[in-house]
């Protein structure tokens, strides 16, 4: 890279000085380079060299701090481990907390003291972002996202337009004339989410969830507005542009005045909206939010749809997106779904809270200089699945989904990928005279 | 009292004042504020994050390293009991002769499993380039100081090195990750504090 400037630099170290931070200081002066991570990591195990052990990423972080803000790494920095932040040291930030790492927060679950490693990369992030430096493509999608108000630029008319026909697709799908999909209608109890992905390139699973809705006899509205649930700037770590879309689907909320916000599938905007964004904008959100997968569990338990497993005959199991079931506590819902949804649901191994990241998390889809790692790392993946000997692989992340339909093509596995709404609304017996989209 | 149990004590004072900081200041900031709306209780996470998530059942860490992570429980114990003898030995407290022995054979046993750890950072080339001189010294230094306390129980009175060698040795803990004696638990109360808020721990069964 370029000569560093100390004004750059200082901007980077601004986010190590937060002396107010008590949650950032414990984990950057905890690690203690056992080393015993590096399993836990799917970069390690796919390519066990030292540089993607998870503490490799802490210590890019923690030796800056170290240097610059504690006594020791002031005086000795040789012994321990304290580092200049200098063009080399951006350097190797930059290809491995951005490029070596999806933010599964696998590691951080088993690592034997307890540092939070995953919220260590993303503030190495955000020190890279206050500098400038995050690569071109994540940045991108992120000024997409913020220009035109979602990351894939889809204009108003073509996302208008997707939605008449995949209306029209509802009414002959459940045989109604009255059914439809509802655009921007203010009072609604819900305002559902999309990620951008669904209209421009799947919006089958659009069409899936609206079918559902339509069963459970909903009151719900999408905006053409502010519909994306994803938000890069999460990814990129950039506070103040996390913020800006996070505030946006909270304004849109506030304007449509809906009592629910409804969270597509997609486990990075889950988190970045629901814990994160309260963060961001810095104030506790007046409205509920729950993911699609929550409200459709509660659909089932109580009764509001009905499903007949033998629709989905074929052996079918979950891929548990890390950032919807580690990082946000969503991991019976969707077990509970399958199980009443198809006839034969077998899980992964390892599963659950301990599941390897598809691959496809951290950004890594948006970034494209880092694909042949991106798939390197997938074969675990791929061979989770074959084992698990299933017909269908279901993910409630439209990212987890993209990864898994690249792994499908690299690795021969002829499975079908699914969104959970998909699988639901294959499964639902209709009772035509009964339900009625409002 | 001599000068060298002088010198250990003023370096107790030293390192007990600077952990002591250390605690204080991680207690005053606490856990940052969280906007969000809470589908978890960190109450109940918190007694997982210190017990069940750290069971070998639970950690891949621990699980699929049991001889290092066997190693380490019994160093770190050895470590605390080579601590707390520390302070009796300053007392003059003394055991029976056969608790001596069996408090000795412990300590050798810890110290060999510190060394053990030591030469598996320094033969595998994965944890070389992980580690700084700052490992190497710390884990030399603690697995020196059970066996020199080994020595120094046996001893009808403890050799001035003892004293020397302890108090080198604390003060030295404020320096490097030995400082960790703090930083595992505020590490893992922030953890407990994240997971539980999210109702991601206590862990539910799939
Ligand atoms: S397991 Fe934790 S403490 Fe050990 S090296 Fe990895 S991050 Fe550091
Ligand atoms: S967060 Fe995931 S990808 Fe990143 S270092 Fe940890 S295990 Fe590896």
């Amino acid at each position: 890279m370029a000569k560093l400037s100390n004004d750059i630099a200082e901007k980077g170290l601004s986010v190590l000085k937060d002396k107010n931070n008590g949650k950032l200081i414990a984990h950057l002066n905890s690690c203690v380079h056992c080393g015993l991570c590096a399993d836990s990591c799917i970069y390690y195990r796919s390519m066990p060299e030292a540089k993607f052990i998870p503490a490799k990423k802490v210590d890019l972080v923690s030796s800056i701090y170290r240097r610059y803000c504690t006594f020791s790494g002031r005086v000795f920095p040789g012994l321990v481990g304290a580092r200049d932040l200098d063009e080399e040291t951006i350097d190797e930030m930059v290809d491995l907390l951005f490029g070596a790492c999806t933010m599964c927060g696998r590691c951080t679950v088993h690592c034997s003291i307890g540092v939070d490693i995953s919220y260590l990369v993303r503030t190495g992030r955000t020190m890279l972002s206050n500098m400038g430096l995050v690569p071109k493509t994540l940045q991108s999608t992120i000024d997409s996202a913020i220009t035109t108000g979602n990351n894939m630029a889809i204009s108003d008319e073509e996302f208008v337009e997707t939605l008449e026909w995949l209306g029209e697709d509802l009414q002959m799908e459940v045989d109604d004339d009255t059914a439809h999909i509802p655009l921007n209608q203010v009072g609604k109890d819900m305002l559902y989410t999309l990620n951008p992905r669904e209209p421009k390139f799947f919006p089958l699973s659009i069409s899936a969830m609206a079918k559902v809705f339509y069963a459970a006899g909903e009151r719900w509205t999408l905006s053409t507005k502010m519909y994306d649930v994803t938000n890069y700037a999460y990814y990129s770590g950039n506070i103040g542009e996390a913020g800006v879309i996070a505030q946006r689907l909270y304004d849109e909320m506030e304007k449509l005045g809906a009592k629910k916000c409804i969270l597509a599938e997609c486990g990075h905007g889950s988190r970045a909206f629901r814990w994160e964004g309260p963060n961001y904008i810095r104030k506790p959100y007046p409205f509920e939010v729950l993911t699609s997968i929550e409200l459709m569990a509660d659909y089932i338990r109580t009764d509001k749809i009905k499903l007949d497993p033998g629709k989905n005959p074929d052996r079918v199991t979950l891929h548990d997106p890390c950032n919807l079931v580690r990082s946000g506590g969503i991991l019976q819902e969707q077990r509970y779904i399958l199980k009443k949804a198809c006839l034969d649901f077998v899980e992964m191994n390892p599963h659950g809270n301990d599941n390897f990241c598809c691959g496809g998390g951290g950004g890594q889809l948006a970034m494209s200089e880092y694909n042949e790692r991106r798939i390197n790392i997938a074969k675990l993946k791929a061979d989770q699945i074959i084992a698990t000997g299933a017909k269908v692989v279901v993910t409630p992340c439209h990212n987890c989904v993209d990864q898994l339909t690249q792994i499908n093509v690299t690795f021969k596995l002829g499975i079908q990928i699914k969104t959970v709404a998909e699988v639901v609304a294959d499964a639902i017996v209709l009772n035509e005279n009964e339900n009625t989209s409002k | 009292m001599n000068w060298y149990q002088w010198f250990s004590l003023t370096a107790l004072v030293i390192c007990l004042g600077s952990l002591i900081l250390h605690a204080v200041r991680l207690i005053r900031l606490g856990n940052p504020k969280d906007f969000s709306q809470p589908i978890g209780k960190t109450g109940s996470a918190m007694p997982y994050a210190f017990v069940g998530a750290m069971s070998p059942a639970k950690k891949e860490s621990a699980f699929l390293h049991m001889p290092t992570y066997v190693a380490g429980i019994i160093y770190h114990l050895g470590t605390f009991l080579s601590i707390f003898l520390f302070f009796l030995i300053l007392a003059q407290i003394n055991f029976t002769e056969w608790v001596n022995w069996a408090i000795a054979g412990f300590l050798l046993i810890s110290g060999l499993c510190g060394i053990g750890i030591l030469i598996k950072r320094i033969v595998k080339k994965q944890m070389r380039e992980l580690s700084n001189p700052d490992d190497y010294i710390s884990n030399a230094l603690v697995s020196a100081f059970h066996l020199i306390t080994a020595f120094a129980i046996l001893s009808p009175v403890p050799h001035p090195s003892y004293f020397v060698f302890t108090g080198l040795l604390l003060l030295y803990i404020p320096i490097g990750k030995l400082k960790h004696t703090i930083y595992f638990f505020a590490a893992r109360y922030q953890l407990g504090c994240f997971f539980g808020w999210r109702g991601v721990w206590p862990p539910k069964h799939p």
